[in-house]
C-alpha cells in the first residue's frame, strides 16, 4: 500500500483539483452529519431544558457524569451491554466462519445456493418480527417447551423469559439465528478468492478435507477475519436496543437493560437529555478506546489492521 | 477533449448524487425518531389533509378543519372514511384524526414527540403531561374557557382550579368521570377481583368476602374443569404486570385493607397520615397467598412476562377464571369478544367481588362520586393553527346531539327511540355495535375527548348506552342475569357492595404521584420504587422460598429510600386537606 510519498503543495493540490472537489462533497457531508451534531454534547455538561435552549441552560460541569457513575443501575447496564456485546460478537463471529467453511465444502451447487439464500433471509426481518417469533416459540405453550416436555426433559413447561440466567443466551441465539447467513457471505467471498491451485497441490500431497480447511482455507481468510473482528469490536457496545427492549420485562430488567435503553428511559422518558447525552458520550468514548486497542493489538501481532 | 470534459462532468454529478443520497439516508437515520410512529405520523397527516381541504371537499360547502390528536394510551384507529366521524364533521365543521400509543410507554412516546418537536393539535400525554407543560408547548385555557360554555360546564370553578399548574394557569382537562345530572352508574368502573359467572353458578352463588375464599372457589372449579368445552386449558388466575398496568398485581393490598383507590398510598383518615401499603402486614399476607397459589400451579406461569395484548387475548378466550384489574382496562375489548364468540352464553363474563383480607371488613373498591384526576387530560398544543376552532371542537363534543352520535350512534341505525323518548337497541344492533370492524368503519366515539356520564340533557336517557338501565339489563347474557338475580343485585355496583361515602378532599392521592418527576428526591424514590417492585413482586410470587425472597425484596425496597416519597406525599396530603 505504501507508495512514493508526495509532498503536499499548492501545485499538487491544483493538479488534483478535480479529485479534491469530489472529496470535498464528502468532507462537507461529514461535517454536517457527523461533526455538527456533536455540538449537542454540550448538553451533558448542562442541566439542559429544551425551553431554555443550549445557551440558556444552566452549566453544571461534570455533575451529570458524577450522577451516572454513582447510579448503581448505570453500572449494571454497562455490565449488561458489555456481556451481551461480547457474547453476541463471539457467537455470531464464530458461527459465521464455521458456517461459511461448511457451506464451502458442499459440492452440490444447487444445494449450496439454496442453503445460502435461506440462511441469510432472516437478516432482512426486522427485530420486532424476530422477537415476536421468539416470544411464540419460547412461550409456555410454544414449540420449544412442547418439544422439551414431550421428550421427557421437562416435567412442566418453563417460562423462559422469567429467568435471568436465560436472557443473555436467548439474545445471543437470536443474533446468531438472524445474522449467521448474512455474515457468512463475506467469508464465502474471501474463500472463493483463494487460489484453487493451492487446494490441488494439497490434494496431490494427500491432504484430506480437514487438513485443507486448517492449512489453506483458514489462513486464506485470516486477513478478512481480522479486519471484521476489529470493526466488530468497536461495535461491542452496540449490543442492541430493539432485542432487549422488546424481549425484556420487569423481572429480567436488571440483566436486560443496555446503555441504549438507559439513555432512552432517562433522556427521552424522564426528559433528562443531559443525563442521556452523558451516557451516550461515555459509550462513544469506550467504543473508540476499544477499536484503537484492537487495532494496536492486531498491528503488534503482525496482522492486517484497519488504520 | 470534449468527451473527457463530459466524463468529468458526469463523474462530478455522480459524486454529488451519491453524497446527497447519503445525506438523505443520514437524515432518516436519527436514532431517536427511528422507532416512533405515534406523533410523527399524526402530524404528517395533518399537513396532507390541510392540502386536501383547500383543494375542495366533496362533502359540503364549508371547509372541514382536520385536527390531529395523539393519545398516550393504546387504542384502535378508526377508518379514514368512518361514517359517524363524517357526520359529526359536517355538523360542526371539524374532525380529529386520532393516533394512539403503540409498543412504548407513555413517557417514552411523549419524550420522543418532544425530542422531534412535531406536535399534534390535541394531545393527551398520560403520566407525561407534566413534561409537555415544562416544555412550554401547551396552550393555556384561561382566556378561552369562558367563551365555551359546554366545556366550562364540565367542572366547577373549584375543580378547574385544581388543574392549575405552578404558573397559575389551566392547560388541560381530564375528560372522564364527569356525571351530568342523575348518576346512572351500572358498571363498577374501578378495580376489583373479578370472577367468571360460570364459576359462581357452579359453586351455587356463594358469598365470597376474603382472598382465601376467592382462591378456594377458583381452585375447586379448575380442578373439576381442567379445560373449557372447546378444549382450551383453564387458567384459574392471571395477573398483568406490564409497565404501569402492574397495578393489577401491586395495589391490591390497599383495597384488601378496606381503603379507597388513592392509588399510590393509603391515607389514614383519623390521623391524617400517609401509610405505605407495600409494607403492611396485609401486603405480606396477600403476596404469601399468591405465592402459595403459584406453587400449587393455580396461577398462570406467564403472568410475569405477558404483555397487555397477550393478557387481553388470554382473557378473550374465556379460559381465565379470575384476575384483579380495573374494569376499563379489560372489559370493553373482552366483553365485545365474548359477545362475538358466544362465550357470554357460556358464562365467561366477569363480575366484581369486594374482597378484603379478613372477614367482616368494609370494602371501598367502588368510588361512588366522580374521581377527579387532574394529572392528565386533553390539551391543545402551540402547534395548533386555529386555537379557537380547537376549543370550539372540544365544546361541540359535549353538545347533546354530537354526544349522542359519539356514544349511541345514528338514530334508527344504531339505536331506536320508543314512544316515551327512551333510547334502546335491538339484539341485532347490539351485536353490530360490538363488532370491531363495524366500530372502525361506522362508530366514532372520540373516546379521549370531553364526555359526560350520567343523565342526558333530555332528562330521560343515559349519556352513554352502558348506563341506560333498560339497555344494561337487555344486554346481559343469560348467565350474567342469573348471577345478578341470585345475589339480588341491580348492577355491578350492587354486587361489589362497597361502603357508600363521599370522596375525601384529598382524593385521589395518585393525581399527585402520577405527576411527580425526577427533579425531587421523592420523585426519584418513586421511580426507583417502581423499578424495584417491577422486578421483585413477580419473584416474590414465583420463588418457592417466600420468606427469604420477601426479606430480600424488603431490603431492596428500603434501599431506594421510599421515605422521601412518603414525606412528599404527606406534605401534599396536608396541603390538600387544608385547602
Amino acid at each position: 500500500m505504501k507508495g512514493k510519498k508526495i509532498k503536499i503543495s499548492w501545485k499538487e493540490i491544483k493538479r488534483q483539483k478535480f479529485l479534491m472537489l469530489c472529496t470535498l462533497c464528502f468532507v462537507i457531508y461529514g461535517i454536517i452529519f457527523y461533526y455538527v451534531p456533536l455540538g449537542g454534547w454540550i448538553m451533558a455538561f448542562q442541566n439542559y431544558k429544551a425551553k431554555d435552549g443550549f445557551f440558556g441552560s444552566q452549566f453544571v460541569g461534570l455533575d451529570k457524569f458524577k450522577f451516572l457513575f454513582s447510579d448503581s443501575t448505570f453500572i449494571q447496564v454497562i455490565r449488561n451491554t458489555l456481556a451481551m456485546g461480547v457474547l453476541n460478537l463471539v457467537s455470531t463471529f464464530v458461527m459465521a466462519i464455521v458456517f461459511a467453511i461448511l457451506l464451502n465444502e458442499v459440492r452440490n451447487t444447487m444445494g449450496k445456493k439454496l442453503v445460502q439464500t435461506i440462511s441469510y433471509l432472516p437478516h432482512f426481518l426486522s427485530w420486532i418480527i424476530v422477537t415476536g417469533i421468539l416470544h411464540d416459540a419460547l412461550s409456555s405453550t410454544g414449540i420449544v417447551n412442547e418439544l422439551l416436555v414431550n421428550a421427557g426433559l421437562l416435567k412442566q413447561p418453563i417460562n423462559f423469559f422469567a429467568h435471568k440466567e436465560y436472557f443473555w443466551p436467548i439474545v445471543a441465539f437470536a443474533n446468531v439465528w438472524k445474522e449467521t447467513g448474512w455474515n457468512a457471505i463475506v467469508y464465502l467471498a474471501a474463500i472463493t478468492s483463494i487460489d484453487p491451485s493451492l487446494y490441488e497441490a494439497a490434494t496431490i500431497d494427500g491432504a484430506g478435507r480437514w487438513a485443507k480447511i486448517k492449512n489453506i482455507t483458514l489462513p486464506g481468510i485470516k486477513p478478512t477475519i481480522m479486519i471484521l473482528l476489529i470493526m466488530n469490536i468497536g461495535n461491542v457496545l452496540n449490543a442492541g436496543f430493539e432485542v432487549q427492549y422488546l424481549l425484556g420485562n420487569g423481572l429480567v430488567k436488571s440483566v436486560s437493560d443496555t446503555i441504549d435503553i438507559y439513555t432512552l428511559t432517562w433522556g427521552v422518558g424522564q426528559n433528562d437529555y443531559s443525563l442521556g447525552t452523558a451516557a451516550g458520550i461515555f459509550k462513544s468514548v469506550v467504543a473508540i478506546i476499544l477499536i484503537v486497542a484492537a487495532n494496536a493489538f492486531a498491528k503488534k501481532t503482525g496482522e492486517e489492521t484497519l488504520f | 477533449m470534449k468527451t473527457w470534459k463530459m466524463r468529468r462532468l458526469v463523474a462530478m454529478l455522480l459524486t454529488l448524487l451519491l453524497a446527497l443520497s447519503l445525506c438523505s439516508c443520514g437524515g432518516g437515520d436519527q436514532p431517536a425518531s427511528g422507532n416512533n410512529d405515534g406523533g410523527g405520523s399524526g402530524n404528517n397527516s395533518n399537513n396532507d389533509n390541510s392540502g386536501n381541504n383547500s383543494g375542495g371537499n366533496n362533502s359540503g360547502n364549508k371547509d372541514i378543519i382536520e385536527f390531529t390528536m395523539f393519545t398516550a394510551m393504546p387504542g384502535s384507529e378508526i377508518n379514514d372514511d368512518n361514517e359517524i366521524q363524517q357526520i359529526i364533521a359536517e355538523k360542526i365543521g371539524a374532525k380529529v384524526k386520532e393516533t394512539w400509543l403503540t409498543g412504548q410507554t407513555d413517557s417514552e412516546a411523549i419524550g420522543t414527540i418532544i425530542a422531534g418537536g412535531d406536535y399534534p393539535d390535541f394531545i393527551n400525554g398520560g403520566e407525561a403531561m407534566k413534561s409537555l407543560y415544562d416544555e412550554g408547548v401547551l396552550v393555556p385555557w384561561d382566556d378561552y374557557l369562558d367563551k365555551y360554555p359546554n366545556l366550562k360546564e364540565m367542572y366547577t370553578d373549584k375543580e378547574w382550579d385544581s388543574f392549575r399548574q405552578d404558573d397559575g394557569k389551566i392547560y388541560w382537562a381530564n375528560v372522564f368521570q364527569n356525571t351530568y345530572g342523575e348518576n346512572r352508574a351500572t358498571t363498577h368502573n374501578d378495580e376489583a377481583f373479578w370472577i367468571q359467572v360460570k364459576v359462581l353458578e357452579w359453586a351455587g352463588y356463594p358469598e365470597i368476602h376474603t382472598l382465601d375464599q376467592y382462591f378456594d372457589v377458583l381452585d375447586r372449579y379448575a380442578a373439576e374443569h381442567p379445560t373449557m368445552e372447546n378444549g382450551t386449558p383453564t387458567i384459574p388466575y392471571t395477573m398483568l404486570c406490564e409497565d404501569w398496568r402492574y397495578f393489577c398485581l401491586e395495589n391490591a393490598p390497599e383495597f384488601l385493607d378496606g381503603y379507597p383507590n388513592d392509588g399510590s398510598v393509603i391515607v389514614d383518615k383519623e390521623n391524617l397520615k400517609i401509610v405505605d401499603y407495600n409494607t403492611t402486614p396485609t401486603a405480606k399476607r396477600y403476596f404469601a397467598k399468591l405465592n402459595e397459589e403459584y406453587q400449587a400451579g393455580n396461577i398462570d406461569i406467564e403472568f410475569a412476562t405477558q404483555t397487555y395484548d397477550q393478557y387481553i387475548a388470554k382473557l378473550s378466550t374465556g379460559a381465565v377464571l379470575g384476575m384483579c384489574d380495573q374494569w376499563w382496562d379489560f372489559a370493553y375489548s373482552v366483553n365485545d369478544v365474548f359477545k362475538q364468540q358466544g362465550l357470554d352464553k357460556q358464562g365467561c363474563n366477569y363480575v366484581p367481588l369486594g374482597l378484603t383480607i379478613d372477614e367482616g371488613m368494609e370494602n371501598r373498591w367502588h368510588t361512588y362520586a366522580d374521581t377527579l384526576n387532574n394529572s392528565s387530560g386533553v390539551a391543545i398544543t402551540t402547534s395548533c393553527k386555529d386555537i379557537d376552532a380547537a376549543f370550539q371542537f372540544l365544546n361541540d363534543m359535549l353538545d347533546q346531539e354530537i354526544h349522542d352520535l359519539r356514544f349511541w350512534g345514528v338514530e334508527g341505525v344504531d339505536y331506536n327511540v320508543d314512544e316515551n323518548g327512551l333510547y334502546y337497541r335491538t339484539e341485532e344492533q347490539r351485536a353490530r355495535c360490538a363488532d370491531p370492524s363495524y366500530q372502525a368503519s361506522h362508530m366514532c366515539g372520540y373516546s379521549y375527548m370531553p364526555q359526560w356520564l350520567g343523565t342526558s340533557k333530555d332528562g330521560k336517557n343515559a349519556m352513554q348506552p352502558n348506563e341506560q338501565a333498560s339497555e344494561f339489563f337487555d344486554d346481559l347474557a343469560e348467565p350474567l342475569l342469573n348471577c345478578f338475580k341470585a345475589y339480588g343485585a341491580d348492577s355491578y355496583v350492587d354486587l361489589i357492595g362497597s361502603v357508600v361515602e363521599e370522596n375525601a378532599p384529598w382524593f385521589p392521592m395518585y393525581s399527585f404521584s402520577n405527576a411527580m418527576d425526577t427533579t425531587t428526591p421523592g420523585g426519584v424514590a418513586w421511580t426507583k420504587m417502581g423499578e424495584v417492585k417491577h422486578e421483585w413482586l413477580p419473584r416474590v410470587v414465583m420463588d418457592p422460598d417466600f420468606e427469604g425472597t420477601w426479606e430480600q425484596y424488603m431490603e431492596a425496597y428500603n434501599a431506594v429510600n421510599p421515605q422521601a416519597f412518603l414525606d412528599e406525599m404527606q406534605a401534599e396530603l396536608e396541603r390538600r386537606a387544608a385547602a
